[in-house]
């Protein structure tokens, strides 16, 4: 169950780039998974629902592009909205 | 609504951490080797039969990760080697971090081999880059010969395969090569040795792939 470190890595990244941006909040965030990560995709989701949840980044999209025979674990892209 | 690329690891701070270490090491010329496998795959067995064939002048030391418990760097230790447990308390793998302060207090310049132990799981430990050279995957004859195909990352990402236990194939129906043509499915290049710690069958195969690595690490740390 590391999905929850790795959710918190990606939460850690959005803060990141929110306060690069004042003004916005975060709506989306574009994640890139390869199957031989070693993440499981469901469990990554869930893990990141609960993290968000009755934060300031709730609500918060999750579009994950997953990469077969792919070892890939990036976040590529955020979506910012005012 | 705008979009904003970042194109960055999720584990950037892991892997960070990992590139320190592993250009520390590689300056050095020290060789560290990532083992994984299921529980009970037999990497505790594999490093005691490992360490009581080193000469005691050899510089090696091993970090071993267990969630709980320090059972298998007493195991060890018995060896006269320096050994460190890390004890995850609920982590399912090790991490850069993790292995960067297990170093703390020794002198990695009198260190020519550094074995790590990882947490009994295949799927968790290959997300995390430690620093090592080279991953190994030690897959045992009691489980499936399937695994490549199951754990494909462990398999996509290990130079080695160690298939363990040998000794036990007459009782089990663990077919050997469907089990090296899977792993070679994932992974065209792995290599593959055969071992039993019980027998001591394959170990001198092992430790002359063990001792290829380590003169290949100390030639790259030598300026050509």
């Amino acid at each position: 169950m590391h999905e929850m470190g790795i959710a918190g890595s990606v939460i850690e990244a959005v803060r990141v780039e929110v306060a690069r941006h004042p003004g916005t909040r975060a709506s989306k965030v574009g994640l890139r998974i390869g199957e031989w990560a070693g993440v499981d995709v469901e469990s990554l989701r869930f893990c990141l629902e609960v993290l968000v949840k009755d934060t300031d980044l709730d609500p918060l999209a999750l579009d994950i592009d997953f990469r077969p025979q792919g070892s890939e674990l990036d976040i590529a892209y955020l979506e910012l909205e005012d | 609504m705008e979009r904003v690329a970042i194109e960055k690891k999720v584990l950037s701070e892991n892997d960070r951490i990992a590139q320190a270490l592993r250009e520390r090491f590689a300056a050095r010329g020290t060789l560290v080797l990532n083992c994984i496998s299921s529980p009970g795959s037999g990497k505790t067995s594999l490093f005691e039969r490992t360490l009581e064939g080193f000469a005691p002048e050899t510089r090696v030391a091993v970090v071993t990760g267990d969630i709980q418990t320090d059972n298998d760097a007493r195991r060890l230790a018995r060896f006269g080697f320096p050994v460190r447990q890390i004890t995850t308390a609920g982590a399912c793998h090790l991490d850069a971090r993790m292995v960067e302060k297990s170093l703390e207090g020794w002198d990695l310049t009198k260190l020519d081999l550094l074995l790590i132990e990882n947490v009994g799981n295949l799927v968790c430990p290959t997300s995390y880059d430690l620093g090592e050279q080279s991953k190994i995957v030690i897959l045992s004859v009691t489980e499936g010969d399937d695994k490549p195909l199951k754990y494909p990352g462990a398999f996509a990402k290990s130079r080695l395969m160690v298939l363990n236990k040998i000794d036990l194939l007459p009782y089990v129906p663990f077919d050997m090569e469907a089990a090296r043509r899977n792993a070679r499915s994932i992974h065209p290049g792995i290599d593959i040795i055969e071992t039993s710690c019980t027998t001591g069958n394959g170990l001198d195969v092992w430790r002359q792939w063990i001792g290829e690595r380590m003169r290949e690490a100390v030639a790259r740390s030598r300026p050509t």
